[in-house]
């Protein structure tokens, strides 16, 4: 079927692209690990959709792809979640860095006085 | 400078946000009570760092717009700097009384408390402060008592007029930036051994004050500010 052709093409990218970001250091060892897991196993079901529906038996959720979709949803809030918090402390460095300057900036006027 | 009997070395910190027409008269009254103020521009992008120096304020300016509650900590820090005794927050909008202030140093003076906040809800009744910002407070208070942590004598949740004794505030690290750092400062008071005290202030509410102040739905972004605080570091 062309969608197993699409989502095999896809999840070769992705796990080329997750190589090459740990081979540049860019993803720690883990996260790189994680991934590669995700890809690989995501493209196990598309080979073997029958794979996705005994994981659906086993969490007693009735067809493959509504398991696929659960999991895929708790995934995406988690991530979106992870994402908040790292904004989150972006923004707490971005206030230490404009408080730095202000008060350097504050600093070397007052020593002009 | 009649009440200028104070003996300890006082600074007010103003954090301000596009007051221009306003924060010149705040700070020209705030300097008949305290010996320096420091306003600190958050990148307004207005008169506002004009008009202050011009009432004879030290302005401090924000490079980008990082909210009140960095602001006031760029002050408090300056403030601490230069060898504040005591540090008073103070808004720059008009609505609190410039001679509360001596409410609010006093007990520290006389080593009655190490901090001292403004309350809206000691008696002294709020000057058109509307039904719905009561019940707003009110709510605001259970929670922030109950969840957040804020003492359990304390009766104003959101109040930004506090005085502070230097050791005391050094040691009040409050890192949220927006508004839910009047929150975050009454749980570390909360959590700290240093003697905190409520005192009763008159806060004026007029329609530009409002149009400023807090809405209720900016009550669902502080829960979610201090949320995402709390699993910080």
């Amino acid at each position: 079927m062309v969608i197993q052709y699409v989502l095999l093409t896809f999840f070769a990218i992705a796990l080329g692209l997750t190589l090459r970001r740990a081979r540049q250091g860019a993803m720690s060892r883990v996260a790189a690990f994680l991934w590669s897991a995700l890809w690989i196993g995501a493209a196990f079901v598309v080979l073997r959709p029958s794979l996705a529906t005994s994981f659906a038996g086993f969490l007693g959720v009735g067809r493959g792809v509504d398991a696929v979709l659960y999991v895929a949803i708790i995934a995406l809030f988690y991530l979106v979640f992870r994402i908040f918090l790292r904004l989150d402390k972006i923004e707490r460095d971005i206030t230490l860095l404009v408080r730095r300057q202000s008060l350097e900036k504050r600093g070397s006027t007052v020593e002009k006085e | 400078m009649e009440d200028k009997n104070l003996h300890m070395r006082v600074y007010a910190v103003v954090p301000a946000y596009k007051e221009e027409g306003r924060i010149g008269a705040v700070v020209r009254t705030l300097l008949s009570h305290v010996d320096r103020v420091i306003v600190v521009d958050d990148y307004s992008g207005d008169g506002t760092a004009k008009e202050a120096a011009a009432a004879g304020a030290e302005v401090l300016i924000h490079a980008l717009n990082r909210g009140q509650g960095a602001a006031l900590r760029t002050g408090t820090e300056a403030a601490l700097a230069d060898g504040a005794e005591i540090v008073v927050h103070f808004d720059a909008d008009g609505q609190h009384d410039p001679d509360a202030i001596p409410q609010l140093v006093g007990p520290i003076e006389r080593g009655e408390a190490d901090i001292v906040c403004g309350s809206r809800f000691l008696g002294v009744a709020a000057v058109g402060m509307p039904r719905s910002r009561q019940t707003l407070l009110w709510t605001a208070q259970k929670f922030s008592t109950a969840v957040v942590g804020m003492p359990r004598n304390f009766t104003d949740p959101q109040s930004g007029l506090r005085a502070m004794r230097a050791e005391a505030a050094r040691e009040i690290d409050f890192l949220q930036d927006r508004m839910a750092h009047c929150s975050e400062i009454l749980r570390l008071i909360a959590r700290s051994e240093w003697r905190a005290i409520e005192v009763p202030v008159k806060v004026r509410y007029t329609k530009e004050t409002l149009a400023k102040g807090q809405k209720a739905t900016d009550a669902v972004g502080i829960v979610w500010h201090l949320f995402l605080g709390s699993l910080q570091r």
